[in-house]
């Protein structure tokens, strides 16, 4: 047994990359260490901005020996006439190393061969790993991989050094024109140059010693320690940012906190102007004083530690100050005009060529937005904020502060609307109209901006539709996924029950009479490409894909689709559902055959009177009354369980996992399955599939109540496992 | 250190490590990267060094002089190590010392910059230099150039001049840099800044740019065609000027301004093959009188 110490050292990696390709190098080795049987008890990874490497505990010293058996030539040709082996059989003894009297010959059911018995393994880990290593450095994932020099081979920056270590063994690996030793290198700048490493469990402690923090999550605790130390010493409080944190924690391999601050003039500014030009550009954690406003100060990250830290606050708050000054040039300047003023400005940006400019744009969402406000009875102030928003909706893309710092559209509409004395709705709305940006971002906060975020983001999908620039595979030019995303969220966060379809209506609608041909054919895509952004949302969190399929297919709307995947979730986890499952799936098979096709999103339709199509007159067996008298109970049962459902869940965004688990099901189940006994006698009972046509007909509507019934909880057959 | 004390220094380093100290080029460039001796000795096997101070415009950048740090022509220092030697960053880091920075005061980070040129078509990965939060350099390893895989890559290290030296002079404006003696920034450029920046954004005429543009363009396209590289591309710098200036007016659409784009990279192409072919040709003995 050996630990085996693998270090790629590098010129810094984006910071980005530190992280995952730690992770990615923990993998690799990992699984070609295993695919060599060179096993390893425990794999390490560490990452910084100059590193990636991996600790290996426990290698075999060689892999495993074992007997392996090879076929040879068939025994015809392998002994002649007398017994003996011929030629061909001594060749074949050759190729695989053995002597006469590894061979044997024997008869089964494949026929009769000569065999040999082979030793394989057993080779060395020193002679297996350097050529493993070097694969997996050709081979470590990375996005975009780069070369240099006259080197051929990529790697995500250029290759410094390599340090393979096999106990206290050195081994000699060589890849992209690197040749390993058994030195690593300090801190770039607190102690640089190379030093003698001896073996793996002392490594993580002597980069420690040189100022490198190799272990990433101890680096990120000690880099949030630094930040709150730094704030502290002021009696401010570090503003807490998980993204930011990881950024920072991956540009340093050791973390110094410097606290430097900033004009007070600038505060006029608003708080997210502050906070994208510190955490965006400068990488600095803004602070507050104690439960109140943004202070005048912020902490930077440094990589060094200095002997004058003067000097690098200085530096630090002359470049922040620039970028302040530049940031309130612009919110003094964009304060000048209104926002009415500024969407004059939309006519001049272009949204995209065959679809028009912005002002185009934003006068489609406006009807759109109005079909939608027919659709959903919003609160009249709900409505109204909307109607309000929408001459000025996005026109700070006209705005200074937008060309500069074009992320925080949407929160500068906000500031500039509530800086003109504009009702807070109206701005909430604004805002919410352009969110979520990202997956990080949060929905809109209120009913009028998830309005304006549905029209705008539908708009621009069944535009971009329209022209024949959907997405295909990894391509994805326009964004349009995120667009799907955001409208997946933004419907099941709303709790609206707005059919998808209504949905992509009434973007459609707005291009009528305008710039492109909007076909059904178009509207249907648009609306299988946002279900489809649902299914991945619910199966990211989770959910069985089965339950997603069934849930979707049994649904118009995304919230209730989202509801139902709770529902089967639950309801997949009872026995009792199982043995249902399977007599519904009977059911449903015989009443396909009726002639009735089983169509999806059909489901959050309000259905005729129950058991209509049935006449009793015509049944002839004892267990088809029953079983029609079963169905109201079935059916309570359903209502009720997605009634209670609707209650408990009443609409959240599905970037996360549903708030809470259902309770209370159990009554409710009983009822649902109360059907049970009646339908299994039934189907085991009658001859469905009667001669007589009436009759036929008439056991026919029957099995397709109880199908009906029971697929307002989704479409089950997906569950069936058929 | 005086602005121009800077420069002889940097000259004096990277002649040092074997670089040609190459006079500016006389055309409009939008940056350094645009010199002949960055884009078409990018091209193309053979080693090279190459450095110098860069005079750069880029219309659109033009603030009148009020603002510190942007204007529509500026100073970049150019280098170009191909291949790309190991440890260009320690060779980066020493070129710092020669100006009197010394990096273990500092808190300096290589950042991951990416840099794309659609005009070139050309791409690269590497990092922006960031002295206690201010860039001061770009640094790019350069993966294609027109469209071509670069064998061997090429780095280029840009040093933003204007910072550097307000950062050594502890200045708040760049044109209070002390150029020379007695002599700032502000003296040599505060006019011309002024008054390109009213050209740019108010005063240029776009019907004569667009006029301007389509005849450089035929006019490079003739030239490359009779293997008349060099004149060839300073008409793809002034086509590219031409666009800059329209960019900077406000007056292209998005779809226009990608036609440009798409037209100027067209150019560049069309110039790297005529270099390569010059090139390959001379190399023969076949190219010398045309």
């Amino acid at each position: 047994m050996a630990d085996l110490l693998f270090e790629v050292g590098t010129e810094e990696l984006p910071s980005w990359y530190v992280s995952s390709g730690g992770d990615a190098l923990v993998a690799l080795i990992t699984e070609r260490l295993t695919a060599a049987e060179l096993v390893p008890s425990e794999v390490i990874g560490y990452a910084t901005p100059r590193r990636l490497a991996v600790w290996a505990k426990g290698l075999p010293a060689a892999t495993p020996r074992r007997a392996e058996e090879r076929r040879g030539p068939p025994a015809n040709v392998a002994f002649g006439a007398d017994g003996a082996l011929t030629k061909a059989a001594l060749a074949f003894a050759a190729k695989n190393g053995v002597g006469d009297a590894a061979l044997k010959r024997r008869d089964d059911d494949k026929g009769s061969y000569l065999y040999a018995t082979v030793e394989v393994g057993g080779e060395a880990a020193t002679a297996v790993l350097p050529e493993l290593l070097a694969s997996v450095v050709r081979d470590l994932p990375a996005p975009r991989k780069m070369r240099w020099g006259d080197e051929p081979t990529p790697f995500i920056r250029p290759i410094a050094w390599l340090l393979a270590l096999l106990g206290d063994k050195p081994l000699t690996v060589e890849v992209a024109g690197v040749k390993s030793g058994t030195v690593t290198r300090g801190h770039r700048f607190l102690l640089p140059g190379e030093f003698q490493i001896t073996s793996a469990a002392e490594y993580a402690e002597a980069l420690r010693d040189r100022y490198v923090l190799v272990d990433r999550a101890e680096r990120r605790s000690a880099t949030w320690r630094a930040v709150e130390a730094a704030a502290a010493a002021n009696g401010l409080v570090a503003e807490h940012d998980s993204a930011l944190l990881d950024e920072v924690t991956d540009l340093v391999e050791s973390p110094f906190g410097i606290l430097g601050e900033f004009a007070s003039g600038y505060l006029e500014l608003p708080e997210e102007v502050l906070a994208t030009v510190m955490v965006k550009h400068q990488r600095f954690f803004p602070t507050r004083a104690p439960g109140g406003r943004l202070a005048s100060a912020f902490v930077g990250v440094s990589n060094n530690k200095v002997a004058d830290e003067q000097v690098v606050r200085k530096g630090y708050e002359q470049v922040l100050a620039g970028r302040l000054y530049d940031a309130r040039f612009f919110w003094r300047s964009d304060l000048r005009k209104s926002l009415s003023q500024h969407a004059w400005g939309l006519s001049g940006i272009a949204f995209q060529k065959e679809l028009g400019s912005m002002a185009d744009k934003t006068a489609r969402v406006g009807e759109t937005v109005g079909l939608l406000l027919d659709a959903l009875a919003l609160p009249q102030s709900e409505a109204d904020a909307a109607k309000q928003a929408l001459p000025i909706f996005r026109a700070d893309l006209a705005t200074e502060m937008i060309f500069e710092f074009p992320e925080l559209e949407g929160v500068m509409a906000r500031a500039y609307a509530l800086a003109e004395g504009l009702p807070q709705a109206t701005a909430d709305a604004l805002l919410g109209g352009v969110s979520p940006k990202t997956h990080e971002d949060a929905v809109p906060a209120t009913a009028a901006g998830a309005v304006l975020a549905l029209a705008d983001r539908v708009d621009k999908l069944v535009g971009f539709f329209a022209l024949g620039k959907r997405p295909s595979g990894s391509a994805d030019p326009f964004a349009l996924r995120r667009d799907g995303l955001a409208v997946a969220r933004v419907l099941a966060a709303s709790g609206w029950m707005l059919p998808v379809t209504t949905l992509v209506e009434a973007g459609a609608a707005a291009y009528a009479n305008g710039l492109v041909t909007v076909t059904t054919d178009t509207q249907e895509a648009v609306v299988e490409f946002i279900w489809d952004r649902v299914a991945s949302l619910l199966v990211e969190n989770g959910a069985p894909v089965n339950a997603v399929r069934a849930a979707i297919l049994g649904s118009v709307t995304v919230v209730g689709a989202a509801r139902r995947v709770e529902l089967l979730t639950a309801l997949l986890a009872l026995p009792e559902m199982t043995d249902l499952m399977a007599l519904y799936k009977r059911a449903a098979n015989l009443s396909k055959s009726s002639g009735q096709p089983i169509d999806g999103h059909a489901f959050d339709r309000p259905t005729r009177a129950l058991g209509a199509d049935v006449r009793p007159a015509l049944f002839s067996e004892a267990v088809e009354q029953p079983l029609l008298d079963a169905l109201p109970a079935a059916q309570r049962g359903v209502h009720e369980l997605l009634a209670l459902t609707k209650q408990q869940l009443p609409g959240w965004d599905l970037r996360d996992p549903a708030p809470r688990s259902l309770t209370g099901l159990e009554p409710h189940v009983a009822e649902v399955v109360s059907i049970k006994a009646p339908l299994d006698a039934f189907l085991d009972g009658v001859l469905v599939l009667a001669d007589d046509a009436d009759v036929r007909r008439n056991r026919l509507a029957l099995l397709s109540e109880v199908v009906r019934v029971l697929r307002q909880l989704g479409s089950l057959e997906q569950l069936a496992g058929g | 250190m005086l602005f121009q004390e800077i420069l002889a220094r940097l000259d004096r380093y990277w002649a040092e490590r074997g670089c040609v100290i190459a006079p500016p080029q006389d055309t409009e460039v939008g940056a350094g990267t645009f010199y002949p001796t960055t884009f078409l000795r990018a091209l193309g096997p053979e080693p090279w060094r190459v450095a110098g101070i860069a005079p750069s415009r880029r219309p659109a950048d033009g603030r009148y002089g009020d603002n510190p740090y942007r204007f529509q022509y500026f100073y970049q220092y150019q280098v170009i190590l191909k291949p790309s030697p190991a440890d260009v960053q320690g060779l980066y880091l020493d070129s710092l010392y020669a100006l009197g920075i010394d990096p273990k005061a500092h808190d300096i980070r290589f950042v991951e910059d990416n840099w794309e040129s659609p005009t070139l078509g050309a791409w690269g990965l590497g990092w922006e230099v960031w002295m206690d939060g201010m860039e001061i350099t770009q640094f790019t390893y350069f993966q294609q150039v027109a469209g071509t895989d670069c064998k061997p890559v090429s780095v280029e290290l840009t040093y933003g001049l204007e910072r550097l030296a307000m950062y050594l002079q502890g200045k708040a404006h760049a044109f209070d840099v002390e150029f020379a003696p007695g002599v700032t920034l502000g003296d040599l450029r505060r006019d011309l800044e002024i008054q390109h920046s009213r050209y740019n954004f108010e005063e240029s005429d776009p019907d004569l740019q667009r006029l301007l543009f389509d005849k450089f363009e035929h006019e490079a396209y003739r030239l490359l065609g009779k293997r008349l590289v060099y004149p060839g591309y300073e008409f793809v710098l002034r086509c590219s000027h031409a666009f800059n200036l329209l960019d900077a007016r406000g007056v292209l659409s998005q779809t226009e301004r990608q036609g440009y784009v798409q037209r100027v990279r067209r150019m560049a192409e069309a110039t790297a093959k005529a270099y390569l072919e010059y090139e390959a040709a001379k190399a023969a003995g076949g190219e010398s009188h045309g």
